[in-house]
């Protein structure tokens, strides 16, 4: 009886099933099946023309025991989201203060601020490669000029001139966002709560400490979630900037990853490695979902203490 | 005496403070704008300009010869000709597919939505980019479809943001069933009452749907990157000037490199000034349902 109007339900509701098939195709074609495929040959050896050869956990067991470059790209991907973190979040949050008071100009101010979000990191990363360039580079030429520097510097190519410089790429470009949040997290505080604050003595310093950061707290979580997450996967950046030089030292995961993958372009192989670049990937989605996953954790206990 | 001093001190506090204000803001501004600037100034300059006058910013002269160069023999038309055609499919098939599912899950009633919206939900945590590109790229090419566009196009057309799916969802459910009810009186179907009534009224939130499919096909390197990696003439406006940086040329490329940049980067930023407001709304929603 029960199943016959399940089948019933079913067949009324034709039209909404095939008004979800084609997301439902794209779904499993681009999200489910190529997970699923990674998973399953970082099981092989395959270097994309031969048939696959299983080998068990081998290509696990490589990456864990003798695999270095592989354990410093991992680390280069902390270093670059904790480095980005640390610089854009205060300044993304002090930004949104000043935006927040009533002076006049602000929805210029955001819209400019904003503007380098929809710009595209590839083609940005071109320009900044040219304007930190060694040799013809703009600010080179500028602060030799202004007698800053002595001699160039090799801004990309030496260490840790190279990663500072991809973070504060990353954060011109990702800045404005940040910013627009913690406006949007701010302008949500009801005025009310600071007038009692007023009456209470509160102002400046101590009103932001004890008013407003706690009442923000929210937004800040989500943002934080946010930028961990897009900070891990970052790509684009890396492979045009910095090719993931000088010798690796800005190698990120998700270069590493592709390198594997489609070696003619650096070498970190001749040969495809697509089951162990495989590997790789499924490593590298476990680390940040563990990531995300202790942030939540993190961040509810906050919640429990405040 | 104190009374009538307090308000003053606080005003010429205030007044510093906002001068302090606009000073740093302004000078937030100027770092942001200054890639771009560089640029379009840049993109004027000669090879021989570049290489001797580096801590220059203004060009000789605002000569549009780069321009025509990359236009003409650099290939940059080819290039804009498919951004522009690519974009266009890409916007077309998000606003379709996520007006329709946005709408099938905020109104419909049927056995195993929960379980389908909890599989998107999910999808948000399977990896994507660099990981899976190469499962993609094969299936494309098992298909026949890396030969062309048609390969690219069809790929996002069908890689669908949730994000944007839960906006539109939000959006419909932000409007009054009655709706529903009536036209299915008049005899509407579930998909007509999507066609005639839910979707002309979904207009603001598919533009934002437009918008932030722009941002991402126009400026996305990985996947036509990808996908033209043996074939020059498919090649998008991002992929053809950052394969001008790599393949270098030596020192011979930085005039038709920018001019080519700027060809890349102006029709994004002239767009997003007469919308910046739906632009900033838009990416911050999707950021933060998503």
């Amino acid at each position: 009886m029960k199943k016959k109007s399940l089948w019933r339900r079913i067949r009324e509701n034709k039209s909404a099933y095939l008004m979800l098939l084609p997301v439902m195709i794209g779904f499993v074609a681009l999200t489910l099946y190529p997970n699923l495929w990674v998973i399953s040959l970082s099981f092989f050896k395959y270097d994309g023309i031969t048939t696959p050869d299983f080998i068990g956990l081998e290509n696990y067991i490589r990456m864990f025991t003798r695999d270095p470059g592989w354990w410093k790209a991992v680390g280069n991907t902390f270093i670059f989201a904790i480095g980005k973190l640390v610089v854009e979040m205060p300044l993304a949050l002090f930004f949104a203060v000043l935006l927040n008071r009533k002076i006049k100009g602000t929805g210029l101010f955001r819209g400019i601020l904003f503007l380098p979000n929809i710009t595209s990191t590839a083609v940005m990363s071109v320009v900044f490669a040219l304007l930190f360039s060694a040799y013809n580079g703009y600010f080179n030429s500028m602060l030799l000029k202004l007698d800053i520097l002595e001699r160039p510097v090799d801004w990309l190519g030496t260490m840790p001139a190279a990663m500072i410089v991809c973070i504060l790429v990353s954060t011109w470009q990702s800045i404005g966002i940040n910013t627009i949040l913690f406006l949007a997290g701010l302008q949500g505080i009801p005025q009310d709560v600071y007038e009692s604050a007023d009456l209470d003595g509160a102002v400046g310093i101590k009103r932001f400490v004890y008013i407003t950061m706690p009442l923000l707290a929210r937004m800040v979580q989500v943002i934080l979630m946010l930028a961990i997450i897009g900070s891990m996967q970052i790509f684009d950046l890396m492979k045009v900037l910095t090719g993931g030089g000088p010798s690796g030292a800005t190698e990120v995961m998700m270069t590493k990853i592709y390198s594997y993958f489609f070696p003619s372009s650096y070498a970190a192989s001749v040969v495809s490695q697509v089951g162990y670049g495989s590997a790789l990937g499924v490593v590298a989605s476990l680390i940040i979902g563990v990531v995300t996953v202790i942030y939540l954790i993190m961040s509810r206990k906050m919640d429990d203490i405040a | 005496m104190s009374r009538s001093r307090k308000p003053t001190e606080k005003a010429v506090g205030t007044r510093v403070f906002n001068g302090v204000s606009y000073l740093i803001l302004t000078g937030v501004c100027i770092i942001s704008l200054f890639p771009i600037f560089y640029v379009v100034l840049g993109s004027f300059k000669s090879n021989m300009e570049f290489l001797t006058a580096a801590g220059k910013l203004m060009p000789k002269s605002f000569d549009p010869v780069n321009y025509i160069n990359a236009w003409e023999t650099a290939n940059f038309a080819r290039y804009s000709l498919n951004s522009v055609i690519v974009t266009l499919c890409a916007i077309a098939g998000a606003v379709l597919l996520t007006s329709m599912a946005g709408y099938v899950f905020a109104r419909g009633d049927f056995p195993g939505k929960k379980m389908i919206m909890g599989m998107f939900l999910g999808a948000m945590f399977l990896a994507t980019g660099a990981i899976t590109i190469y499962p993609i790229f094969s299936l494309a090419k098992g298909l026949h479809l890396n030969t062309s566009l048609w390969g690219l196009i069809v790929i996002y057309i069908f890689t669908i943001d949730v994000s944007q799916v839960y906006l539109v969802m939000g959006y419909v459910k932000g409007l009054p069933k009655e709706l529903d009810e009536a036209a299915r009186i008049d005899g509407c179907s579930f998909f007509q009452t999507f066609l005639r009534v839910i979707l002309p009224l979904c207009k603001p939130i598919l533009a934002t749907v437009a918008l932030l499919t722009f941002k991402t096909v126009w400026n996305d390197y990985l996947k036509p990157m990808v996908f033209t990696l043996s074939n020059e003439n498919m090649k998008t406006l991002t992929v053809g000037v950052v394969s001008l940086k790599s393949s270098g040329g030596g020192a011979g490329a930085y005039d038709i490199m920018l001019a080519g940049t700027a060809i890349s980067l102006i029709p994004m930023i002239l767009f997003y000034c007469f919308t910046s407001r739906f632009f900033v709304s838009g990416i911050t929603a999707g950021a933060v349902k998503g």
